[in-house]
Protein backbone atom coordinates (compact mmCIF):
# COMPACT_ATOMS: atom_id res chain seq x y z
CA UNK A 1 0.00 0.00 0.00
CA UNK A 2 1.32 3.45 -0.95
CA UNK A 3 2.15 5.90 1.81
CA UNK A 4 -0.44 8.67 2.07
CA UNK A 5 0.47 11.94 0.37
CA UNK A 6 1.07 15.13 2.33
CA UNK A 7 -2.29 16.37 1.09
CA UNK A 8 -4.07 13.27 2.45
CA UNK A 9 -2.36 13.67 5.80
CA UNK A 10 -3.34 17.34 5.97
CA UNK A 11 -6.98 16.47 5.23
CA UNK A 12 -6.90 13.78 7.93
CA UNK A 13 -5.33 16.24 10.38
CA UNK A 14 -8.14 18.68 9.59
CA UNK A 15 -10.61 16.00 10.61
CA UNK A 16 -8.90 15.90 14.00
CA UNK A 17 -6.54 12.97 13.46
CA UNK A 18 -3.47 14.22 15.29
CA UNK A 19 -1.53 11.08 14.33
CA UNK A 20 -1.77 12.10 10.65
CA UNK A 21 -0.12 15.39 11.50
CA UNK A 22 2.46 13.42 13.50
CA UNK A 23 3.33 11.58 10.28
CA UNK A 24 3.85 14.93 8.52
CA UNK A 25 6.12 16.02 11.36
CA UNK A 26 8.11 12.80 11.03
CA UNK A 27 8.59 13.50 7.32
CA UNK A 28 9.82 17.07 7.71
CA UNK A 29 11.25 17.37 11.20
CA UNK A 30 14.90 16.91 10.17
CA UNK A 31 14.80 19.53 7.40
CA UNK A 32 12.87 21.97 9.61
CA UNK A 33 15.29 21.43 12.48
CA UNK A 34 18.24 22.05 10.14
CA UNK A 35 16.72 25.34 9.00
CA UNK A 36 16.59 26.41 12.64
CA UNK A 37 20.02 25.03 13.42
CA UNK A 38 21.68 26.85 10.50
CA UNK A 39 20.11 30.11 11.60
CA UNK A 40 20.43 29.79 15.36
CA UNK A 41 23.54 27.63 15.65
CA UNK A 42 22.31 26.28 18.98
CA UNK A 43 20.88 22.78 19.05
CA UNK A 44 18.45 23.11 21.97
CA UNK A 45 16.95 26.35 20.71
CA UNK A 46 16.79 24.97 17.18
CA UNK A 47 14.83 21.94 18.35
CA UNK A 48 12.50 24.08 20.43
CA UNK A 49 11.77 26.44 17.54
CA UNK A 50 11.34 23.56 15.09
CA UNK A 51 8.77 22.12 17.51
CA UNK A 52 7.13 25.54 17.77
CA UNK A 53 6.93 25.74 13.97
CA UNK A 54 5.04 22.45 13.84
CA UNK A 55 2.70 23.48 16.64
CA UNK A 56 1.89 26.71 14.79
CA UNK A 57 1.36 24.76 11.59
CA UNK A 58 -1.03 22.42 13.42
CA UNK A 59 -2.96 25.40 14.78
CA UNK A 60 -3.25 26.83 11.25
CA UNK A 61 -3.91 23.55 9.46
CA UNK A 62 -7.52 24.54 8.77
CA UNK A 63 -6.48 27.68 6.89
CA UNK A 64 -3.47 26.14 5.12
CA UNK A 65 -3.85 26.29 1.32
CA UNK A 66 -4.02 22.62 0.37
CA UNK A 67 -2.64 23.40 -3.10
CA UNK A 68 0.68 24.56 -1.64
CA UNK A 69 3.50 22.20 -0.83
CA UNK A 70 3.76 21.56 2.88
CA UNK A 71 7.57 21.10 3.05
CA UNK A 72 8.67 24.50 1.70
CA UNK A 73 5.88 26.20 3.64
CA UNK A 74 6.82 24.72 7.02
CA UNK A 75 10.50 25.50 6.41
CA UNK A 76 9.58 29.11 5.71
CA UNK A 77 7.48 29.22 8.89
CA UNK A 78 10.51 27.91 10.79
CA UNK A 79 12.86 30.44 9.19
CA UNK A 80 10.56 33.32 10.10
CA UNK A 81 10.22 32.04 13.65
CA UNK A 82 14.01 31.96 13.97
CA UNK A 83 14.33 35.47 12.59
CA UNK A 84 11.75 36.76 15.08
CA UNK A 85 13.55 34.89 17.83
CA UNK A 86 16.91 36.42 16.91
CA UNK A 87 15.44 39.89 16.67
CA UNK A 88 13.84 39.53 20.07
CA UNK A 89 17.04 38.20 21.61
CA UNK A 90 19.56 40.54 19.97
CA UNK A 91 22.44 38.58 21.42
CA UNK A 92 25.36 36.94 19.78
CA UNK A 93 24.77 33.26 19.39
CA UNK A 94 27.15 31.24 21.45
CA UNK A 95 28.90 28.24 20.08
CA UNK A 96 27.20 24.98 20.88
CA UNK A 97 29.92 23.11 22.73
CA UNK A 98 28.12 19.79 22.72
CA UNK A 99 27.56 19.50 19.02
CA UNK A 100 30.86 17.87 18.07
CA UNK A 101 31.79 16.28 21.32
CA UNK A 102 32.73 13.01 19.63
CA UNK A 103 34.56 14.50 16.65
CA UNK A 104 37.94 13.53 18.08
CA UNK A 105 37.00 9.86 17.70
CA UNK A 106 36.10 10.15 13.99
CA UNK A 107 38.37 9.01 11.13
CA UNK A 108 40.66 11.72 9.76
CA UNK A 109 38.75 12.35 6.50
CA UNK A 110 35.40 12.48 8.29
CA UNK A 111 36.92 14.70 10.93
CA UNK A 112 38.12 17.14 8.26
CA UNK A 113 34.63 17.35 6.77
CA UNK A 114 33.19 17.77 10.22
CA UNK A 115 35.62 20.57 11.03
CA UNK A 116 34.92 22.36 7.75
CA UNK A 117 31.17 22.04 8.35
CA UNK A 118 31.70 23.53 11.76
CA UNK A 119 33.66 26.43 10.25
CA UNK A 120 30.79 27.10 7.83
CA UNK A 121 28.24 26.95 10.65
CA UNK A 122 30.33 29.31 12.76
CA UNK A 123 30.73 31.68 9.82
CA UNK A 124 26.97 31.63 9.24
CA UNK A 125 26.32 32.19 12.93
CA UNK A 126 28.61 35.23 12.93
CA UNK A 127 26.46 37.01 10.32
CA UNK A 128 23.87 39.57 11.37
CA UNK A 129 20.43 37.99 11.79
CA UNK A 130 18.92 39.65 8.71
CA UNK A 131 21.83 38.44 6.53
CA UNK A 132 21.57 34.92 7.95
CA UNK A 133 17.91 34.58 7.10
CA UNK A 134 18.49 35.70 3.52
CA UNK A 135 21.32 33.21 3.06
CA UNK A 136 19.01 30.50 4.44
CA UNK A 137 16.17 31.41 2.08
CA UNK A 138 18.38 31.78 -0.99
CA UNK A 139 20.86 28.92 -0.60
CA UNK A 140 18.90 26.29 1.34
CA UNK A 141 15.32 27.02 0.39
CA UNK A 142 16.22 28.13 -3.14
CA UNK A 143 13.92 31.12 -3.19
CA UNK A 144 14.30 33.85 -5.80
CA UNK A 145 15.11 37.47 -4.90
CA UNK A 146 11.45 38.43 -5.43
CA UNK A 147 10.18 35.58 -3.26
CA UNK A 148 12.58 36.54 -0.46
CA UNK A 149 11.50 40.18 -0.71
CA UNK A 150 7.85 39.13 -0.43
CA UNK A 151 8.51 36.68 2.36
CA UNK A 152 10.45 39.15 4.50
CA UNK A 153 8.48 42.17 3.34
CA UNK A 154 11.61 44.14 2.42
CA UNK A 155 12.62 45.92 -0.82
CA UNK A 156 14.30 43.88 -3.56
CA UNK A 157 17.38 46.13 -3.33
CA UNK A 158 17.78 45.18 0.36
CA UNK A 159 17.57 41.48 -0.50
CA UNK A 160 20.39 41.85 -3.00
CA UNK A 161 22.62 44.05 -0.88
CA UNK A 162 22.19 41.87 2.24
CA UNK A 163 22.82 38.68 0.30
CA UNK A 164 25.91 39.96 -1.49
CA UNK A 165 27.38 41.40 1.70
CA UNK A 166 26.63 38.18 3.55
CA UNK A 167 28.50 36.19 0.90
CA UNK A 168 31.44 38.55 1.09
CA UNK A 169 31.60 38.18 4.86
CA UNK A 170 31.34 34.41 4.59
CA UNK A 171 34.14 34.31 2.01
CA UNK A 172 36.37 36.43 4.25
CA UNK A 173 35.75 34.18 7.24
CA UNK A 174 36.06 30.88 5.40
CA UNK A 175 39.04 31.75 3.25
CA UNK A 176 40.96 33.78 5.78
CA UNK A 177 44.50 32.44 6.35
CA UNK A 178 44.78 30.51 9.66
CA UNK B 1 36.47 47.12 -17.45
CA UNK B 2 35.80 44.22 -15.06
CA UNK B 3 32.47 42.80 -13.93
CA UNK B 4 31.14 44.05 -10.60
CA UNK B 5 30.49 41.76 -7.59
CA UNK B 6 26.77 42.40 -8.03
CA UNK B 7 26.91 41.23 -11.64
CA UNK B 8 28.72 38.03 -10.65
CA UNK B 9 26.27 37.33 -7.82
CA UNK B 10 23.25 37.94 -10.03
CA UNK B 11 24.78 35.76 -12.75
CA UNK B 12 25.21 32.81 -10.39
CA UNK B 13 21.74 33.37 -8.91
CA UNK B 14 20.30 33.37 -12.43
CA UNK B 15 18.74 36.74 -11.78
CA UNK B 16 20.21 38.88 -14.53
CA UNK B 17 19.14 40.03 -17.97
CA UNK B 18 22.79 40.57 -19.01
CA UNK B 19 23.65 36.91 -19.18
CA UNK B 20 25.05 36.98 -22.73
CA UNK B 21 27.23 40.04 -22.10
CA UNK B 22 28.57 38.61 -18.84
CA UNK B 23 29.44 35.29 -20.47
CA UNK B 24 31.14 37.11 -23.32
CA UNK B 25 33.25 39.07 -20.85
CA UNK B 26 34.10 35.99 -18.78
CA UNK B 27 35.39 34.15 -21.83
CA UNK B 28 37.97 36.88 -22.43
CA UNK B 29 38.82 37.98 -18.86
CA UNK B 30 40.78 35.55 -16.67
CA UNK B 31 40.54 37.78 -13.62
CA UNK B 32 36.72 37.92 -13.67
CA UNK B 33 36.55 34.19 -14.49
CA UNK B 34 38.69 33.50 -11.41
CA UNK B 35 36.47 35.69 -9.23
CA UNK B 36 33.41 33.86 -10.51
CA UNK B 37 35.05 30.53 -9.75
CA UNK B 38 35.84 31.62 -6.19
CA UNK B 39 32.24 32.75 -5.67
CA UNK B 40 30.97 29.50 -7.13
CA UNK B 41 33.15 27.53 -4.69
CA UNK B 42 31.64 29.50 -1.84
CA UNK B 43 28.15 28.58 -3.02
CA UNK B 44 29.15 24.91 -3.15
CA UNK B 45 30.64 25.11 0.34
CA UNK B 46 27.57 26.78 1.83
CA UNK B 47 25.19 24.35 0.19
CA UNK B 48 27.22 21.25 1.05
CA UNK B 49 26.61 21.73 4.75
CA UNK B 50 25.45 18.31 5.97
CA UNK B 51 22.16 17.98 7.79
CA UNK B 52 22.30 17.31 11.51
CA UNK B 53 20.21 14.68 13.23
CA UNK B 54 17.64 15.53 15.86
CA UNK B 55 18.12 14.40 19.42
CA UNK B 56 14.38 14.09 20.05
CA UNK B 57 11.31 13.16 18.08
CA UNK B 58 9.29 16.30 17.32
CA UNK B 59 6.33 14.16 16.22
CA UNK B 60 5.91 12.75 19.73
CA UNK B 61 3.43 15.39 20.95
CA UNK B 62 1.19 14.47 18.02
CA UNK B 63 1.60 10.69 17.92
CA UNK B 64 2.00 9.78 21.57
CA UNK B 65 -1.31 11.10 22.75
CA UNK B 66 -2.21 9.37 26.03
CA UNK B 67 -5.21 7.13 25.58
CA UNK B 68 -8.08 7.73 27.95
CA UNK B 69 -8.00 5.37 30.93
CA UNK B 70 -10.75 2.77 30.86
CA UNK B 71 -12.91 3.23 33.99
CA UNK B 72 -12.60 0.19 36.22
CA UNK B 73 -14.38 -0.77 39.42
CA UNK B 74 -12.23 -1.10 42.54
CA UNK B 75 -11.08 -4.67 43.17
CA UNK B 76 -13.05 -5.04 46.39
CA UNK B 77 -16.25 -3.97 44.62
CA UNK B 78 -15.67 -6.41 41.77
CA UNK B 79 -15.14 -9.24 44.28
CA UNK B 80 -18.28 -8.25 46.17
CA UNK B 81 -20.35 -8.32 42.97
CA UNK B 82 -19.02 -11.77 42.07
CA UNK B 83 -19.72 -13.05 45.58
CA UNK B 84 -23.25 -11.65 45.53
CA UNK B 85 -23.94 -13.26 42.18
CA UNK B 86 -22.62 -16.61 43.43
CA UNK B 87 -24.77 -16.47 46.61
CA UNK B 88 -27.85 -15.49 44.57
CA UNK B 89 -27.28 -18.44 42.25
CA UNK B 90 -26.91 -20.89 45.18
CA UNK B 91 -30.06 -19.52 46.84
CA UNK B 92 -31.97 -19.88 43.58
CA UNK B 93 -30.85 -23.47 43.18
CA UNK B 94 -31.83 -24.31 46.78
CA UNK B 95 -35.16 -22.45 46.59
CA UNK B 96 -36.21 -23.73 43.17
CA UNK B 97 -37.87 -27.04 44.38
CA UNK B 98 -39.83 -25.20 47.09
CA UNK B 99 -41.00 -22.53 44.67
CA UNK B 100 -42.15 -25.18 42.18
CA UNK B 101 -44.18 -26.83 44.98
CA UNK B 102 -45.79 -23.52 45.99
CA UNK B 103 -46.78 -22.37 42.47
CA UNK B 104 -49.90 -24.54 42.14
CA UNK B 105 -51.10 -23.29 45.56
CA UNK B 106 -51.10 -19.67 44.46
CA UNK B 107 -54.34 -18.51 42.99
CA UNK B 108 -53.61 -16.62 39.86
CA UNK B 109 -56.30 -14.12 38.78
CA UNK B 110 -57.72 -14.73 35.34
CA UNK B 111 -56.82 -12.38 32.45
CA UNK B 112 -60.33 -10.81 32.08
CA UNK B 113 -60.28 -10.01 35.81
CA UNK B 114 -56.96 -8.19 35.46
CA UNK B 115 -58.33 -6.12 32.56
CA UNK B 116 -61.49 -5.18 34.42
CA UNK B 117 -59.43 -4.11 37.45
CA UNK B 118 -57.17 -1.98 35.27
CA UNK B 119 -60.19 -0.41 33.56
CA UNK B 120 -61.78 0.56 36.87
CA UNK B 121 -58.46 2.03 38.06
CA UNK B 122 -58.16 4.05 34.86
CA UNK B 123 -61.73 5.39 35.18
CA UNK B 124 -61.16 6.47 38.77
CA UNK B 125 -57.96 8.30 37.68
CA UNK B 126 -59.87 10.13 34.97
CA UNK B 127 -62.48 11.19 37.53
CA UNK B 128 -59.79 12.56 39.84
CA UNK B 129 -58.10 14.44 36.99
CA UNK B 130 -61.38 15.99 35.80
CA UNK B 131 -62.04 17.44 39.24
CA UNK B 132 -58.42 18.58 39.80
CA UNK B 133 -57.77 22.32 39.77
CA UNK B 134 -54.38 23.94 39.53
CA UNK B 135 -53.92 26.39 42.39
CA UNK B 136 -53.65 29.94 41.08
CA UNK B 137 -50.23 31.55 41.40
CA UNK B 138 -50.46 34.75 43.41
CA UNK B 139 -49.69 37.84 41.37
CA UNK B 140 -47.00 40.24 42.51
CA UNK B 141 -48.60 43.63 42.45
CA UNK B 142 -45.29 45.54 42.67
CA UNK B 143 -43.84 43.97 39.52
CA UNK B 144 -47.23 43.65 37.82
CA UNK B 145 -46.17 40.35 36.32
CA UNK B 146 -48.67 37.82 35.08
CA UNK B 147 -48.43 34.32 36.47
CA UNK B 148 -47.18 33.07 33.09
CA UNK B 149 -44.40 35.65 32.97
CA UNK B 150 -43.52 34.76 36.55
CA UNK B 151 -43.23 31.07 35.70
CA UNK B 152 -41.12 31.86 32.60
CA UNK B 153 -38.79 34.06 34.61
CA UNK B 154 -38.41 31.31 37.22
CA UNK B 155 -37.64 28.69 34.58
CA UNK B 156 -35.09 31.02 32.93
CA UNK B 157 -33.33 31.58 36.25
CA UNK B 158 -33.24 27.85 36.89
CA UNK B 159 -31.93 27.23 33.35
CA UNK B 160 -29.15 29.80 33.77
CA UNK B 161 -28.24 28.38 37.17
CA UNK B 162 -28.20 24.87 35.74
CA UNK B 163 -25.92 25.88 32.87
CA UNK B 164 -23.68 27.73 35.27
CA UNK B 165 -23.30 24.61 37.38
CA UNK B 166 -22.60 22.49 34.30
CA UNK B 167 -19.98 24.88 32.91
CA UNK B 168 -18.40 25.58 36.29
CA UNK B 169 -15.59 23.10 35.76
CA UNK B 170 -14.80 24.32 32.24
CA UNK B 171 -14.52 27.93 33.34
CA UNK B 172 -11.90 27.12 35.96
Amino acid sequence: MNAPSDRDLILQARRGEAEAFGELVTRYQTSVFNVCYRILHERGEAEDLAQEAFIRAYDRIHIFDIEREFGPWIRRVAANLCLNHLESQKVTTEIDDERDADSAQLPEAVQEVSERSEQIRSALASLPANYRIIVELRHYQEMSYDEIANELNIPLSDVKSHLFRARKLLAEKLHAPD
Amino acid sequence: MHLTDNQLNEYLDEATNERAQIESHLSSCDECAARLSTLQSLFVEIESLPEQALTRNLAAPFTLRPSLPVPQLPTFLTLTVILQAAIALIVLIIAAPFVIQLIPAIEMPSLPNIFSQLQSQWTSWLDILSTFQVPSIPEIPILEMSSLAFVLAGVSVLWILGNGLLLRNQMK
